[in-house]
Protein backbone atom coordinates (compact mmCIF):
# COMPACT_ATOMS: atom_id res chain seq x y z
CA UNK A 1 0.00 0.00 0.00
CA UNK A 2 1.06 3.26 -0.35
CA UNK A 3 1.66 5.89 1.87
CA UNK A 4 0.44 9.54 0.93
CA UNK A 5 1.48 12.13 2.36
CA UNK A 6 -0.80 13.69 5.33
CA UNK A 7 -2.74 16.27 3.42
CA UNK A 8 -2.47 20.11 4.46
CA UNK A 9 -5.86 21.97 4.98
CA UNK A 10 -4.29 25.35 5.51
CA UNK A 11 -1.07 24.64 6.93
CA UNK A 12 -2.36 22.17 9.59
CA UNK A 13 1.05 22.00 11.04
CA UNK A 14 1.46 25.53 12.24
CA UNK A 15 -2.25 25.28 13.71
CA UNK A 16 -1.70 21.98 15.15
CA UNK A 17 0.95 23.71 17.63
CA UNK A 18 -1.56 26.66 18.39
CA UNK A 19 -4.93 26.55 16.67
CA UNK A 20 -5.68 30.12 15.98
CA UNK A 21 -8.86 31.67 17.59
CA UNK A 22 -9.72 34.33 14.95
CA UNK A 23 -11.91 37.20 16.83
CA UNK A 24 -15.07 36.50 14.33
CA UNK A 25 -14.64 33.13 15.02
CA UNK A 26 -15.56 33.00 18.60
CA UNK A 27 -18.62 30.86 19.24
CA UNK A 28 -21.37 33.96 20.18
CA UNK A 29 -21.63 34.89 23.65
CA UNK A 30 -24.77 35.23 25.88
CA UNK A 31 -28.09 34.64 24.89
CA UNK A 32 -27.24 33.21 21.14
CA UNK A 33 -25.15 31.11 22.96
CA UNK A 34 -28.05 29.45 25.63
CA UNK A 35 -30.34 29.70 22.28
CA UNK A 36 -28.31 26.99 20.64
CA UNK A 37 -26.67 25.30 23.79
CA UNK A 38 -30.62 24.75 24.56
CA UNK A 39 -31.13 23.62 20.89
CA UNK A 40 -28.46 21.22 20.86
CA UNK A 41 -29.58 19.70 24.33
CA UNK A 42 -33.64 18.92 22.15
CA UNK A 43 -31.62 17.56 19.55
CA UNK A 44 -30.12 14.83 21.81
CA UNK A 45 -33.17 13.96 22.73
CA UNK A 46 -35.18 13.76 19.32
CA UNK A 47 -32.31 11.87 18.84
CA UNK A 48 -32.52 9.57 21.67
CA UNK A 49 -36.62 9.50 20.55
CA UNK A 50 -35.97 8.57 17.15
CA UNK A 51 -33.64 5.22 18.22
CA UNK A 52 -36.57 4.20 20.62
CA UNK A 53 -38.86 4.60 17.80
CA UNK A 54 -36.46 2.53 15.05
CA UNK A 55 -35.89 0.26 17.90
CA UNK A 56 -39.61 -0.46 18.04
CA UNK A 57 -40.97 -0.07 14.33
CA UNK A 58 -37.80 -2.17 13.10
CA UNK A 59 -36.08 -5.03 15.07
CA UNK A 60 -39.12 -5.38 18.23
CA UNK A 61 -41.95 -5.62 15.25
CA UNK A 62 -39.83 -7.92 13.20
CA UNK A 63 -39.34 -10.52 16.28
CA UNK A 64 -43.04 -10.14 17.06
CA UNK A 65 -43.59 -10.95 13.57
CA UNK A 66 -41.40 -13.93 13.60
CA UNK A 67 -43.19 -15.13 17.27
CA UNK A 68 -46.15 -15.47 15.17
CA UNK A 69 -44.52 -17.21 12.07
CA UNK A 70 -42.99 -19.77 14.31
CA UNK A 71 -46.51 -20.60 15.68
CA UNK A 72 -48.39 -21.00 12.48
CA UNK A 73 -45.12 -23.42 11.68
CA UNK A 74 -46.21 -25.38 14.76
CA UNK A 75 -49.75 -25.53 14.26
CA UNK A 76 -49.70 -26.30 10.57
CA UNK A 77 -46.58 -27.98 9.36
CA UNK A 78 -46.13 -27.63 5.62
CA UNK A 79 -46.80 -30.78 3.97
CA UNK A 80 -44.07 -31.59 1.87
CA UNK A 81 -40.50 -31.39 2.62
CA UNK A 82 -39.85 -28.29 0.52
CA UNK A 83 -42.22 -25.80 1.64
CA UNK A 84 -41.13 -26.62 4.87
CA UNK A 85 -37.55 -25.61 3.91
CA UNK A 86 -38.53 -22.68 2.46
CA UNK A 87 -40.29 -21.70 5.40
CA UNK A 88 -37.44 -22.07 7.53
CA UNK A 89 -35.07 -20.34 4.83
CA UNK A 90 -37.98 -17.30 5.11
CA UNK A 91 -37.26 -17.17 9.03
CA UNK A 92 -33.34 -17.33 8.69
CA UNK A 93 -33.94 -14.24 6.22
CA UNK A 94 -36.07 -12.32 8.60
CA UNK A 95 -33.49 -12.60 11.23
CA UNK A 96 -30.60 -11.69 9.09
CA UNK A 97 -32.66 -8.60 8.73
CA UNK A 98 -33.57 -7.79 12.29
CA UNK A 99 -29.95 -8.06 12.98
CA UNK A 100 -29.01 -5.34 10.21
CA UNK A 101 -31.42 -3.27 12.28
CA UNK A 102 -29.97 -4.01 15.74
CA UNK A 103 -26.63 -3.36 13.92
CA UNK A 104 -27.47 0.16 12.37
CA UNK A 105 -28.84 0.80 15.84
CA UNK A 106 -25.62 -0.02 17.59
CA UNK A 107 -23.60 2.32 15.26
CA UNK A 108 -25.86 4.90 16.11
CA UNK A 109 -25.16 4.69 19.98
CA UNK A 110 -21.60 3.66 19.54
CA UNK A 111 -19.68 2.12 16.16
CA UNK A 112 -18.02 -1.22 17.50
CA UNK A 113 -15.52 -0.41 15.68
CA UNK A 114 -15.26 2.33 17.18
CA UNK A 115 -14.54 0.82 20.41
CA UNK A 116 -12.64 -1.60 18.74
CA UNK A 117 -10.34 0.13 16.20
CA UNK A 118 -10.42 3.55 16.92
CA UNK A 119 -10.88 6.62 15.37
CA UNK A 120 -9.02 6.19 11.99
CA UNK A 121 -10.63 2.31 11.23
CA UNK A 122 -14.25 3.67 12.43
CA UNK A 123 -14.42 6.95 10.27
CA UNK A 124 -12.71 5.03 7.15
CA UNK A 125 -15.75 3.26 7.46
CA UNK A 126 -18.13 6.01 7.79
CA UNK A 127 -16.97 8.10 5.19
CA UNK A 128 -16.52 4.54 2.43
CA UNK A 129 -20.89 4.82 3.05
CA UNK A 130 -20.65 8.35 2.89
CA UNK A 131 -21.93 9.95 -1.24
CA UNK A 132 -19.40 12.72 -0.99
CA UNK A 133 -15.82 11.90 -1.44
CA UNK A 134 -13.92 12.25 2.06
CA UNK A 135 -10.16 11.81 2.88
CA UNK A 136 -9.10 10.74 6.68
CA UNK A 137 -5.48 11.33 8.39
CA UNK A 138 -5.84 9.62 11.05
CA UNK A 139 -2.99 7.59 13.23
CA UNK A 140 -3.92 4.40 15.32
CA UNK A 141 -3.47 6.73 18.43
CA UNK A 142 -6.50 6.16 20.59
CA UNK A 143 -7.56 9.00 22.89
CA UNK A 144 -10.22 6.80 25.05
CA UNK A 145 -14.27 6.43 24.87
CA UNK A 146 -15.60 9.55 25.14
CA UNK A 147 -13.04 12.24 23.00
CA UNK A 148 -13.47 9.44 20.44
CA UNK A 149 -17.04 9.39 20.34
CA UNK A 150 -17.55 13.00 20.31
CA UNK A 151 -15.09 13.26 17.72
CA UNK A 152 -16.86 10.45 15.53
CA UNK A 153 -20.39 12.14 15.85
CA UNK A 154 -18.82 15.68 15.08
CA UNK A 155 -17.91 14.29 12.04
CA UNK A 156 -20.75 12.12 10.73
CA UNK A 157 -22.81 15.48 11.70
CA UNK A 158 -20.74 17.66 9.45
CA UNK A 159 -21.40 14.79 6.88
CA UNK A 160 -24.79 14.25 7.32
CA UNK A 161 -25.73 18.15 7.23
CA UNK A 162 -23.87 18.51 3.91
CA UNK A 163 -25.57 18.63 0.55
CA UNK A 164 -23.72 17.11 -2.39
CA UNK A 165 -23.78 19.30 -4.85
CA UNK A 166 -21.40 20.75 -7.78
CA UNK A 167 -17.65 19.37 -7.85
CA UNK A 168 -17.29 16.72 -5.52
CA UNK A 169 -14.34 18.08 -3.91
CA UNK A 170 -13.39 15.74 -1.31
CA UNK A 171 -13.86 16.64 2.68
CA UNK A 172 -10.45 16.68 4.41
CA UNK A 173 -10.46 15.00 8.20
CA UNK A 174 -7.20 15.12 10.21
CA UNK A 175 -6.98 13.64 13.74
CA UNK A 176 -3.67 13.57 15.94
CA UNK A 177 -2.90 13.46 19.64
CA UNK A 178 -1.21 16.14 21.43
CA UNK A 179 0.44 16.30 24.55
CA UNK A 180 -0.12 18.94 27.01
CA UNK A 181 3.03 22.00 27.57
CA UNK A 182 3.64 20.09 30.96
CA UNK A 183 3.22 16.57 30.16
CA UNK A 184 -0.30 16.90 31.78
CA UNK A 185 -3.18 15.64 29.92
CA UNK A 186 -3.41 15.11 26.08
CA UNK A 187 -5.78 16.97 23.58
CA UNK A 188 -7.36 15.10 20.80
CA UNK A 189 -7.40 17.80 17.59
CA UNK A 190 -9.76 17.21 14.67
CA UNK A 191 -9.04 19.29 11.75
CA UNK A 192 -12.19 19.23 9.14
CA UNK A 193 -11.73 21.25 5.95
CA UNK A 194 -14.60 21.41 2.89
CA UNK A 195 -17.88 20.95 5.19
CA UNK A 196 -20.09 24.18 5.77
CA UNK A 197 -18.33 26.19 8.60
CA UNK A 198 -21.27 26.40 10.61
CA UNK A 199 -21.11 23.36 11.47
CA UNK A 200 -18.85 24.27 14.09
CA UNK A 201 -21.27 25.91 16.41
CA UNK A 202 -23.15 22.71 16.48
CA UNK A 203 -19.59 20.54 16.82
CA UNK A 204 -18.46 23.11 19.85
CA UNK A 205 -22.37 22.30 21.63
CA UNK A 206 -21.45 18.42 21.41
CA UNK A 207 -17.78 19.15 22.84
CA UNK A 208 -18.22 21.86 24.96
CA UNK A 209 -19.16 19.59 28.17
CA UNK A 210 -16.15 17.59 27.65
CA UNK A 211 -14.19 21.02 27.98
CA UNK A 212 -13.57 21.12 24.32
CA UNK A 213 -13.65 23.46 21.77
CA UNK A 214 -14.89 24.29 17.94
CA UNK A 215 -13.67 26.93 16.03
CA UNK A 216 -13.48 27.79 12.49
CA UNK A 217 -10.30 29.74 10.86
CA UNK A 218 -10.65 32.39 7.60
CA UNK A 219 -10.10 29.23 5.52
CA UNK A 220 -13.30 27.41 6.36
CA UNK A 221 -11.11 24.86 8.47
CA UNK A 222 -12.87 23.91 11.80
CA UNK A 223 -10.84 23.10 14.49
CA UNK A 224 -11.85 20.72 17.27
CA UNK A 225 -10.04 19.97 20.28
CA UNK A 226 -11.32 17.72 22.93
CA UNK A 227 -9.40 17.05 26.22
CA UNK A 228 -9.05 13.62 26.67
CA UNK A 229 -7.73 10.31 28.50
CA UNK B 1 -14.05 -32.34 7.48
CA UNK B 2 -11.98 -32.30 10.38
CA UNK B 3 -13.18 -28.40 11.87
CA UNK B 4 -12.17 -26.73 15.24
CA UNK B 5 -14.01 -24.05 16.51
CA UNK B 6 -13.15 -21.00 18.99
CA UNK B 7 -15.59 -18.41 20.26
CA UNK B 8 -16.29 -16.95 23.49
CA UNK B 9 -20.27 -16.84 23.52
CA UNK B 10 -21.37 -19.95 25.11
CA UNK B 11 -24.84 -19.81 23.29
CA UNK B 12 -23.42 -19.36 19.50
CA UNK B 13 -20.72 -21.67 20.18
CA UNK B 14 -23.13 -24.45 21.64
CA UNK B 15 -25.34 -23.97 18.25
CA UNK B 16 -22.64 -24.10 15.71
CA UNK B 17 -21.42 -26.94 17.48
CA UNK B 18 -24.76 -28.85 16.90
CA UNK B 19 -25.04 -27.59 13.62
CA UNK B 20 -21.42 -28.94 12.87
CA UNK B 21 -22.01 -32.39 13.64
CA UNK B 22 -25.30 -32.22 12.13
CA UNK B 23 -23.65 -31.47 9.10
CA UNK B 24 -21.42 -34.78 9.55
CA UNK B 25 -18.33 -32.89 10.09
CA UNK B 26 -16.19 -33.75 13.03
CA UNK B 27 -15.37 -31.25 16.22
CA UNK B 28 -12.15 -31.68 16.72
CA UNK B 29 -11.58 -29.02 19.45
CA UNK B 30 -14.17 -26.75 20.62
CA UNK B 31 -12.70 -24.05 22.89
CA UNK B 32 -14.04 -20.23 24.34
CA UNK B 33 -11.13 -18.08 23.68
CA UNK B 34 -8.03 -18.41 21.09
CA UNK B 35 -5.08 -18.93 23.45
CA UNK B 36 -6.59 -22.26 24.48
CA UNK B 37 -7.46 -23.57 20.91
CA UNK B 38 -4.12 -22.75 19.67
CA UNK B 39 -3.19 -25.04 22.74
CA UNK B 40 -5.90 -28.22 22.05
CA UNK B 41 -4.46 -27.67 18.47
CA UNK B 42 -0.83 -27.81 18.71
CA UNK B 43 -0.20 -31.07 18.24
CA UNK B 44 -3.35 -32.32 16.46
CA UNK B 45 -4.29 -30.73 12.93
CA UNK B 46 -7.83 -29.80 11.36
CA UNK B 47 -8.79 -28.91 8.02
CA UNK B 48 -10.23 -25.50 8.88
CA UNK B 49 -10.34 -23.54 12.11
CA UNK B 50 -13.22 -21.66 12.83
CA UNK B 51 -12.70 -18.07 14.52
CA UNK B 52 -14.84 -15.72 16.57
CA UNK B 53 -13.31 -12.37 15.46
CA UNK B 54 -13.81 -10.57 18.64
CA UNK B 55 -13.25 -12.73 21.27
CA UNK B 56 -10.05 -13.56 24.20
CA UNK B 57 -7.13 -12.87 24.02
CA UNK B 58 -9.10 -9.01 23.51
CA UNK B 59 -9.97 -7.22 21.61
CA UNK B 60 -9.60 -9.32 18.51
CA UNK B 61 -8.24 -12.51 19.66
CA UNK B 62 -9.59 -14.01 16.14
CA UNK B 63 -6.84 -12.50 14.08
CA UNK B 64 -4.22 -13.21 16.84
CA UNK B 65 -5.49 -16.83 17.28
CA UNK B 66 -5.13 -17.30 13.22
CA UNK B 67 -1.48 -15.84 13.03
CA UNK B 68 -0.45 -18.16 15.37
CA UNK B 69 -2.62 -21.21 14.12
CA UNK B 70 -1.21 -20.47 10.55
CA UNK B 71 2.06 -20.45 11.96
CA UNK B 72 1.90 -23.76 13.65
CA UNK B 73 -0.11 -25.26 10.65
CA UNK B 74 0.42 -23.48 6.99
CA UNK B 75 -2.34 -25.72 5.69
CA UNK B 76 -4.94 -24.71 7.87
CA UNK B 77 -8.25 -23.19 6.48
CA UNK B 78 -9.56 -20.27 8.06
CA UNK B 79 -13.04 -19.18 8.69
CA UNK B 80 -13.81 -16.18 10.87
CA UNK B 81 -16.89 -15.23 11.81
CA UNK B 82 -18.06 -11.39 12.87
CA UNK B 83 -21.61 -10.18 14.23
CA UNK B 84 -20.49 -7.10 11.97
CA UNK B 85 -19.01 -7.44 8.31
CA UNK B 86 -16.64 -4.21 7.56
CA UNK B 87 -14.12 -4.17 5.34
CA UNK B 88 -11.49 -3.21 7.80
CA UNK B 89 -11.09 -6.53 9.28
CA UNK B 90 -11.04 -7.98 5.59
CA UNK B 91 -7.86 -6.17 5.20
CA UNK B 92 -6.84 -7.56 8.20
CA UNK B 93 -8.26 -11.22 7.60
CA UNK B 94 -5.82 -10.79 3.22
CA UNK B 95 -3.22 -9.37 5.51
CA UNK B 96 -2.87 -13.25 7.36
CA UNK B 97 -3.26 -15.11 3.85
CA UNK B 98 -5.11 -15.11 0.36
CA UNK B 99 -5.99 -18.79 0.88
CA UNK B 100 -8.30 -20.88 2.04
CA UNK B 101 -9.43 -18.04 4.29
CA UNK B 102 -13.09 -16.83 4.52
CA UNK B 103 -14.83 -13.99 6.48
CA UNK B 104 -18.66 -14.65 7.24
CA UNK B 105 -21.29 -12.76 9.08
CA UNK B 106 -22.76 -14.95 11.94
CA UNK B 107 -26.13 -15.35 11.28
CA UNK B 108 -25.19 -16.11 7.45
CA UNK B 109 -23.94 -19.66 8.26
CA UNK B 110 -26.93 -20.94 10.05
CA UNK B 111 -27.78 -23.82 7.80
CA UNK B 112 -26.20 -26.81 7.12
CA UNK B 113 -26.00 -26.31 3.29
CA UNK B 114 -24.30 -22.93 3.49
CA UNK B 115 -21.80 -24.25 6.27
CA UNK B 116 -20.78 -27.29 4.63
CA UNK B 117 -20.56 -24.70 1.32
CA UNK B 118 -18.56 -22.39 2.97
CA UNK B 119 -15.84 -24.52 4.57
CA UNK B 120 -15.43 -27.01 1.37
CA UNK B 121 -14.62 -24.20 -0.08
CA UNK B 122 -12.19 -22.60 2.37
CA UNK B 123 -10.27 -26.02 2.65
CA UNK B 124 -10.26 -26.24 -1.58
CA UNK B 125 -8.19 -23.22 -0.88
CA UNK B 126 -10.73 -20.27 -1.67
CA UNK B 127 -11.55 -17.30 -0.66
CA UNK B 128 -14.90 -16.90 1.15
CA UNK B 129 -16.14 -13.01 1.52
CA UNK B 130 -19.30 -12.52 2.94
CA UNK B 131 -21.72 -11.41 -0.27
CA UNK B 132 -22.80 -8.93 1.25
CA UNK B 133 -19.36 -7.15 2.06
CA UNK B 134 -18.38 -8.33 -1.05
CA UNK B 135 -20.55 -6.04 -3.20
CA UNK B 136 -20.92 -2.97 -0.95
CA UNK B 137 -16.65 -2.66 -1.59
CA UNK B 138 -17.72 -3.26 -5.09
CA UNK B 139 -20.53 -1.03 -5.47
CA UNK B 140 -18.67 2.17 -4.04
CA UNK B 141 -15.26 2.34 -5.75
CA UNK B 142 -14.34 6.03 -3.85
CA UNK B 143 -11.61 6.40 -5.79
CA UNK B 144 -10.72 10.11 -6.60
CA UNK B 145 -7.52 8.89 -8.45
CA UNK B 146 -9.69 7.87 -11.02
CA UNK B 147 -8.31 3.67 -10.27
CA UNK B 148 -7.73 1.07 -12.88
CA UNK B 149 -10.96 0.12 -11.84
CA UNK B 150 -12.93 2.50 -12.94
CA UNK B 151 -11.66 1.76 -16.57
CA UNK B 152 -13.85 -1.47 -16.07
CA UNK B 153 -17.43 -1.60 -17.69
CA UNK B 154 -20.85 -2.39 -15.89
CA UNK B 155 -20.56 -5.64 -16.45
CA UNK B 156 -17.09 -6.18 -15.95
CA UNK B 157 -17.98 -4.94 -12.59
CA UNK B 158 -20.67 -7.43 -12.02
CA UNK B 159 -18.14 -9.91 -12.79
CA UNK B 160 -15.28 -8.82 -10.37
CA UNK B 161 -17.96 -8.17 -7.55
CA UNK B 162 -18.67 -11.75 -7.70
CA UNK B 163 -15.53 -13.03 -8.41
CA UNK B 164 -14.93 -11.30 -4.55
CA UNK B 165 -17.29 -13.60 -3.43
CA UNK B 166 -14.80 -15.91 -4.10
CA UNK B 167 -17.27 -17.81 -7.24
CA UNK B 168 -16.36 -19.72 -9.99
CA UNK B 169 -16.70 -18.79 -13.96
CA UNK B 170 -19.57 -21.49 -13.75
CA UNK B 171 -21.07 -19.75 -10.44
CA UNK B 172 -20.51 -16.15 -11.91
CA UNK B 173 -22.17 -17.65 -15.23
CA UNK B 174 -25.34 -18.90 -13.41
CA UNK B 175 -25.60 -15.45 -11.09
CA UNK B 176 -25.34 -13.21 -14.37
CA UNK B 177 -27.46 -15.63 -16.88
CA UNK B 178 -24.35 -15.51 -19.49
CA UNK B 179 -22.41 -18.63 -20.71
CA UNK B 180 -18.77 -18.84 -19.06
CA UNK B 181 -17.60 -18.39 -22.45
CA UNK B 182 -18.48 -14.83 -21.93
CA UNK B 183 -17.61 -14.92 -18.18
CA UNK B 184 -14.14 -15.58 -19.10
CA UNK B 185 -13.89 -13.36 -21.72
CA UNK B 186 -15.21 -10.65 -18.55
CA UNK B 187 -12.46 -11.74 -16.40
CA UNK B 188 -9.97 -11.47 -19.29
CA UNK B 189 -10.56 -7.92 -20.42
CA UNK B 190 -10.56 -7.50 -16.03
CA UNK B 191 -7.12 -9.47 -16.14
CA UNK B 192 -5.98 -6.82 -19.17
CA UNK B 193 -7.79 -3.44 -17.78
CA UNK B 194 -6.04 -4.11 -14.10
CA UNK B 195 -2.68 -5.30 -15.62
CA UNK B 196 -2.29 -8.78 -14.42
CA UNK B 197 0.28 -10.75 -16.77
CA UNK B 198 -0.56 -14.19 -18.09
CA UNK B 199 1.82 -15.99 -16.44
CA UNK B 200 0.17 -15.99 -12.90
CA UNK B 201 -1.87 -19.06 -12.34
CA UNK B 202 -5.37 -18.34 -12.91
CA UNK B 203 -6.43 -18.35 -9.24
CA UNK B 204 -3.45 -16.34 -8.14
CA UNK B 205 -4.44 -14.04 -10.89
CA UNK B 206 -8.35 -13.88 -9.66
CA UNK B 207 -7.03 -12.70 -6.38
CA UNK B 208 -5.28 -9.99 -7.21
CA UNK B 209 -7.47 -8.86 -9.20
CA UNK B 210 -10.15 -8.39 -6.38
CA UNK B 211 -7.26 -7.57 -3.92
CA UNK B 212 -6.16 -4.50 -6.56
CA UNK B 213 -9.54 -3.32 -6.34
CA UNK B 214 -9.40 -3.49 -2.63
CA UNK B 215 -5.94 -1.71 -2.75
CA UNK B 216 -6.90 0.50 -4.84
CA UNK B 217 -9.76 2.00 -3.29
CA UNK B 218 -8.20 1.54 0.48
CA UNK B 219 -5.02 4.17 -0.95
CA UNK B 220 -7.22 6.48 -1.99
CA UNK B 221 -9.64 6.78 1.03
CA UNK B 222 -6.52 7.24 3.59
CA UNK B 223 -2.48 7.89 4.46
CA UNK B 224 -2.19 5.11 6.77
CA UNK B 225 0.39 6.20 9.88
Amino acid sequence: MTVEPAPTPAGSTTRLGAPPRPASAKPAAGSDDEARARRTAQEQWVRLRHLERQLHDGAALRISALALRLGMLRHRMPPDEQQFQAAVEAIQDELHLVLQELRDVAGMLYPPLLDEAGLGPALREAAARCSRSVRIDAGTERFGPAAEGAAYFAVLGCLAAEPHEGPDDPVEVVVRGESGDNGDGRTLVLLVLGVDPCHASTVHDGVRLLGGTAVTGETGLITVRIPCE
Amino acid sequence: MRVALAEDGALFREGLLMLLKAAGHEVVACAAGGDELVALLRAQPVDVAILDIRMPPEPDGGLVTAERLRALHPELGLLFLSHYAESHYLMRILQIGTDSIGYRLKEKVGSVDVLTDTLTRIADGEIVIEPMLAKRLVERPRNERKSLVSALSEREIDVLRLMAEGRSNTGIAGQLFVTPKAVEKHIANIFGKLGLHADASEQHRRVLAVLTYLRSQRDSETSDR
